[in-house]
């Protein structure tokens, strides 16, 4: 998709618009899409496409995706949350995922912030050494 | 141990064992500390997702950490280079196998800047721009890397070019000197030979190296040579090697080759590569010399990269930074001070021109930011002039400085007879009767330009040089005809290496002419001239 300036200026002035207190507002969101398909901009749709990836980026920001080998308890899972909410704001949304694929241990991913401490890493790691 | 009763011996026996037991159990401390350390490490690193692959390129979603130039880890082990570094998206230029990258990889940051192996395990080698081996002689065992970008030493660590390049072809060490520590250009039109100016000085090299160890002289610094061939066909590389190798020239010589089928990303950092190894050799005290052969293949591969990394495109559709790319390059030759080892890095960068049109973007570009430049022209080339230097257009702007005393003594006034011989050949061709000064002028230019063509891979050593040229000057070769002028020069020479060895020498060791060996000179060559018909 080609985008110039105007598109992009337009979707990040939405994107902007959308927080209140720093966090993002599903109703202003909705305002905001409504607003934009009533008076139809020039490449309101090109509009719309970027700001819905703008949108994903940002949700990808504040979702957490734990990965476990193996079934993860309650207790864990709420410290995790909490410690996480701690560190990444309270908006954060988590999801809990198995992997038998990591054989051990537990990968947690924010947006792009990875803490790896799987026994499958560790193992290429280790490969990569030798 | 003959006087050692057994009680003494078996002591040392249980203290060496007790000694083996506590090196043991530190070994198997320390191993565990490590299976500890290693069951609560936790990496935390930076990842980013493909979005979009192609050409050689990859744009990626995340990797909020990553750093420009930062080298990126993709699965299946590519590695790549984040170049454009954007709102959302990070643009990455892969290195190696791009077939292997698909949609939706995960991508590493590793926190490194790409380098490559430099030392002397690379004289004699062919390797690729990540310094890997394309020859069949085994790894390369190198400790040292050096990383590809960085930037040239400053004002307070350089000094002014000293020391000549001989590069034994005696147009170029005559009129266009070289300094160790310069950038001169070598630049023409196809096929006017570039790359034979630049081959030549490269075997030049390997010879006084040889020579110098051969003879055990401490005080002869090396020149260790590089030959970076960017975009060029298998085939003219194949052929590169094969000379130098004939020649004797391997030895002190790193090939780096990133050939037309190489990818562009590849061709754009292969003069980079070049230069870490030759940094090495100047951060370590001593001299390299690298070829750059040709910055205009490297501009268009570089041009192609920026073009899908969707960069904006200036002139001839080069991206904006053109001019810095080769600037940032070609700053890095330079002439360390003693303070600071007193090394060396040469660069002879070699720009294709098309039709002549030295005034196009690139060669414009590089002209302006090296310390000046040998033109090839394609008329001469065909005259039979070969090196086909026009010297006009072609300078050098420092190198005279480094100069030996003795060339500076008979090629002095060498480009100004050439220069007015031009002028009055082109006045001459309309009349026949000339008087007896513009006869003398035209006859001494004419057997300036024979004995200045020389035939390819046959460096000449600087003090034959200077007995040819000597000779040239005092009229020795007035009496010759014009076309037995180079058979004159060649038994000349032959006869001087045969003969005279120890005026060559002397000639060589003093770098000077006084009186007593131009007096040498002129009995050797009334004793030539009487063998001579």
């Amino acid at each position: 998709m080609k985008i110039n300036k105007e598109i992009r200026r337009l979707s990040r002035g939405m994107l902007r618009a959308s927080f209140t207190d720093g966090e993002l507002d599903p109703g202003r969101i909705a305002s905001l899409v409504d607003s934009l398909i009533a008076r139809k901009p020039r490449h309101h749709i090109e509009v719309l496409k970027n700001y819905r990836r703008l949108l994903r980026l940002e949700l990808e920001k504040r979702r957490a995706r734990v990965e476990t080998a193996s079934e993860a308890d309650s207790a864990i899972r709420s410290e995790l949350v909490a410690n996480l909410k701690k560190k990444y704001g309270s908006d954060l949304t988590t999801e809990f995922v198995v992997n038998p694929q990591l054989l051990g241990g537990m990968r947690i991913r924010v947006g792009s912030d990875v803490w790896d401490g799987t026994v499958r890493n560790r193992l290429e790691r280790l490969e990569q050494q030798l | 141990m003959s006087g050692m009763g057994p009680s003494a011996i078996g002591s040392n026996v249980s203290s060496n064992n007790s000694n083996q037991i506590k090196i043991m159990s530190s070994i198997l401390e320390e191993i565990e500390t490590k299976i500890e350390e290693l069951k609560t490490s936790t990496i935390k690193s930076n990842v980013g997702v493909v979005r979009e692959t192609g050409d050689g390129v990859a744009r990626i979603e995340g990797l909020s950490d990553v750093m420009l130039n930062e080298m990126i880890e993709f699965p299946n082990g590519v590695f790549g280079l984040a170049l454009n570094l954007e709102e959302t998206e990070v643009g990455a230029i892969l290195l190696g196998e791009t077939t292997k990258v698909s949609e939706g990889d995960e991508v590493k940051t590793t926190g490194r800047l790409l380098s490559v192996p430099v030392g002397k395990a690379l004289l004699g080698r062919v390797v690729n721009t990540l310094g890997q081996p394309l020859d069949d002689k085994g790894a390369i065992k190198s400790e040292t890397f050096y990383p590809l970008e960085k930037i040239a030493p400053g004002v307070i660590k350089r000094r002014s070019v000293n020391q000549p390049v001989q590069t034994g072809i005696m147009a170029i060490d005559a009129m266009i000197p070289i300094g160790r520590g310069q950038r001169e250009l070598i630049i023409g039109d196809r096929a006017t030979g570039k790359t034979t100016i630049a081959i030549d000085t490269i075997i030049s090299q390997a010879r006084l190296n040889k020579a110098a160890e051969d003879q055990g002289d401490k005080n002869y610094r090396p020149l260790y040579c590089i030959y970076v061939a960017i975009g060029q066909k298998n085939s003219n590389v194949a052929r590169t090697l094969a000379v130098l190798e004939k020649e004797g020239a391997l030895p002190y010589t790193t090939i780096i080759s990133a050939p037309a089928s190489d990818t562009a990303t590849n061709q754009y950092l292969a003069p980079f590569a070049g230069a870490a190894m030759g940094e090495w050799f100047m951060d370590n005290g001593m001299d390299a010399l690298i070829v750059y052969d040709d910055l205009s293949k490297h501009a268009v591969a570089y041009r192609q990269v920026s073009l899908v990394l969707k960069r904006p495109s200036g002139r001839e559709a080069y991206p904006g930074d053109v001019f810095y790319l080769h600037s940032r390059l070609l700053e890095r030759a330079a002439r360390m001070n003693e303070q600071f080892g007193g090394g060396s890095v040469t660069a002879l960068p070699i720009i294709e021109t098309q039709a002549g049109d030295v005034s196009a973007y690139i060669p414009t570009n590089v002209i302006s930011i090296t310390d000046g430049q040998i033109y090839l022209e394609t008329d001469l080339f065909y005259q039979g002039i070969r090196p086909a230097i026009s010297v006009g257009l072609s300078v050098s702007r420092v190198g005279s400085a480094a100069q030996i005393k003795a060339i500076k003594q008979v090629a002095g006034k060498v480009k100004l007879d050439l220069a007015q011989f031009r002028e009055l050949a082109a006045f001459a061709q309309f009349g026949s009767d000339l008087d007896a000064a513009t006869r003398a002028r035209l006859d001494r230019g004419q057997r300036i330009v024979e004995l200045f063509k020389q035939k390819q891979y046959n460096p000449i050593p600087v003090e034959e040089q200077v007995a040819v040229m000597w000779a040239m000057q005092n009229g020795y070769t007035d009496p010759v005809p014009v076309e037995r002028v180079k058979e004159y020069q060649v038994k000349l020479q032959d006869w001087l290496e045969t003969r005279k060895e120890g005026l060559l020498r002397a000639i060589r060791e003093k770098k000077e002419l006084d009186k007593d060996l131009e007096s040498q000179l002129k009995a050797t060559l009334d004793e030539f001239k009487a063998t001579w018909r």
